[in-house]
């Protein structure tokens, strides 16, 4: 089981590196892996090397973080917040991030650097906003956090299009509304790196607690007699879940559907346990971005951004979901 | 002996007193029947006696120790809790939702252990009810899920179990199975229970049935009486504290004679 999931995207990733607009056979791909790892001698093209090493892989990589990350908040989410309709975007960390992206933007001329910073910075802010707002005396109640989170996304939202009315239309309001629709393209592996380290804390931090998540879904007073510190234990599953719905989104815009429709796909392989589901969850969704994000690149001669790719499968495919289970899968 | 004892308790949540200065002490092994009307504060009393609510005065010991200074897993091995209602959030398997039981013995980022799991499939054995154990617990009946929250309180290995009326939604026949299983339950393993109840024959069922069993009329903020069943469920009673015209009636069923309370009119 444990081996399927994870050859299950090393394999989507390793397919990728053939696909795209620079043909490569089976035999040059696996030469230059080969050689950059030191395994292989042998006369690499340039080219080749630039295709499959510095473009091709890191994108399929970073997709893959991406996508588990979005995937395994959502499904968190889901659990905390016991209703299986919520996103990691909840408490407002997209639109934090979004802001943050487009302010970055403005002030610093778009230097990826800053803009990583800066959305990740602002994706964090909303949460704790979301987070105080929702918490009263020593308790934080499931509808005042939805509640807070409804509130500062939207004033986020209202931040972003001030920032958009702003910005210079040729040059600035482009890369905004670009940023907004979500993309892999700017990957290299210095960035995979420094987005990867939140990511994998998230990401490693939800897998370990994943048995608390299903105490936390039966509610703060059960949860609470059955021996669970409910605060604490809620406080760090959104602090996991925030770190690493923050890390994807601030390399990689905002990408939507993936923390809705990839858990509900893990609720019908294998239940709403979380002690399978996180793990199933986490493997679905690097596969299925890094196969989204391959389609993205490869559909048109120009790149589709991913964020349109993800809603339009994503949408259409959550309603076939949810008539096919007729919602009886929670 | 009293495993639990409160000590002048009063809790508000804001101005007005839900109850104020009760005074009571539980004894180990005995079923303790909490007895009262709709928002008399029984519901409230057990939250405090879990430590989930913090009393605004006084204080309830519990297993020998003032329950506001415990952890919430230290609570949890002294006393399980079963809810009124339970609201289901996932249809997770009855066997899923009897290890959750097992929550204060295992760490924040450790799943439980396979002792953890033998311990959670014997409370489902225990409880009669191993046939549910891969059902989706969305599907059973009122009756067959408060069977298996009665699973997951066995699967605490508590000395006590706290119930908020446990049979306020089962039928006729449902509810006089749950009583059955409390009562093989506390035959067997001298489990101490606290029940909150709409019902007082429920005290007597206790005793007629041959087990240790104690009861408390609470009404108006505060406990009217208590006693043993058979001193505290009178006529008199009845009507002094909830202003109820009942009769007592007793008839003999295998060589023991037992009681119930009939309510006639409201005056």
């Amino acid at each position: 089981m444990i081996a399927l999931l994870v050859a299950g995207p090393v394999l989507i990733i390793l397919v990728s590196l053939f696909i795209g607009r620079y043909p490569l056979s089976v035999s040059e791909v696996f030469t230059t892996l080969g050689f950059r790892m030191g395994l292989v001698q042998a006369d690499i093209p340039a080219t080749h090397l630039n295709v499959v090493w510095d473009v091709r892989l890191p994108r399929a990589i970073l997709g893959a973080m991406v996508g588990a990350s979005l995937a395994v908040s959502g499904a968190s989410f889901q659990g905390m917040f016991r209703n299986p309709l919520v996103s990691a975007n909840i408490l407002g960390v997209t639109s934090g991030a979004g802001f943050g992206a487009a302010l970055a933007i403005i002030m610093f001329d778009g230097q990826t650097f800053f803009i990583y910073l800066f959305a990740f910075a602002f994706g964090l802010l909303a949460v704790i906003l979301s987070y105080l707002i929702g918490t009263t005396y020593k308790a934080t109640p499931t509808v005042m956090l939805v509640l807070g989170g409804v509130v500062v996304s939207s004033i986020f939202s209202a931040l972003i299009s001030l920032l958009k009315y702003i910005a210079d239309p040729f040059d600035q309001l482009p890369s905004i509304v670009f940023w907004l629709m979500g993309s892999l393209a700017s990957a290299r592996f210095t960035d995979i790196v420094i987005a990867a380290i939140p990511m994998l804390i998230g990401v490693i931090g939800l897998l370990l607690m994943r048995w608390r998540l299903n105490v936390l879904s039966l509610g703060d007073i059960e949860a609470r007699a059955l021996g669970l510190n409910v605060l604490i234990a809620k406080s760090l599953a959104i602090f996991f879940a925030t770190l690493a719905t923050a890390g994807a989104v601030c390399v990689s815009g905002v990408i939507g559907w993936v923390g809705l429709v990839i858990p509900h796909i893990g609720r019908m392989l294998v239940g709403n346990n979380n002690e399978a589901l996180i793990p199933v969850t986490i493997s679905l969704g690097a596969g299925y971005l890094v196969i989204v994000d391959n389609i993205a690149r490869t559909l048109t001669g120009s790149e589709i951004p991913l964020g349109i790719l993800t809603s339009l499968i994503g949408g259409p495919f959550f309603i076939y979901l949810i008539r096919r289970t007729k919602a009886r899968g929670w | 002996m009293g495993i639990i004892k409160v000590r002048n308790a009063t809790f508000s949540y804001g101005r007005e007193n839900v109850f104020e200065n009760i005074d009571l002490e539980i004894n180990a092994g005995e079923v303790f029947c909490l007895f009262g009307p709709n928002g008399c504060g029984k519901s409230t009393l057990i939250l405090c006696m879990l430590g989930v609510l913090p009393l605004s005065n006084g204080q309830i010991s519990l297993g020998g120790r003032n329950v506001r200074g415990m952890k919430p897993s230290e609570v949890a091995k002294v006393a399980a809790y079963i809810p009124q209602s339970h609201e289901k959030p996932f249809p997770y398997k009855a066997i899923d939702i009897v290890l959750m039981g097992r929550t204060a013995h295992t760490a924040t980022f450790s799943p439980p252990s396979p002792a953890d799991r033998k311990i959670a499939d014997e409370a489902l054995e225990k409880v009669g009810i191993a046939e549910f154990r891969d059902r989706p617990y969305t599907q059973l009946s009122g009756g067959e899920t408060q069977l298996v929250l009665v699973a997951r309180a066995l699967a605490q290995q508590t000395p006590i179990l706290i119930m908020d009326e446990p049979t306020a939604h089962l039928d006729f026949r449902n509810e006089l199975n749950f009583l059955e299983t409390i009562v093989k339950l506390v035959k067997q393993s001298g489990l101490t229970i606290i029940m909150a109840t709409h019902f007082p024959n429920h005290a007597f069922y206790f005793e007629g049935i041959g087990v240790n069993s104690s009861l408390a009329l609470m009404n108006n903020r505060n406990i009217a009486v208590k006693g043993n069943p058979f001193e505290v469920l009178t006529e008199e009673n009845m009507e002094n504290v909830f202003n109820i015209k009942s009769k007592i009636i007793s008839y003999t069923w295998k060589d023991e004679t037992l009681r119930q309370i009939v309510p006639l009119e409201t005056s």
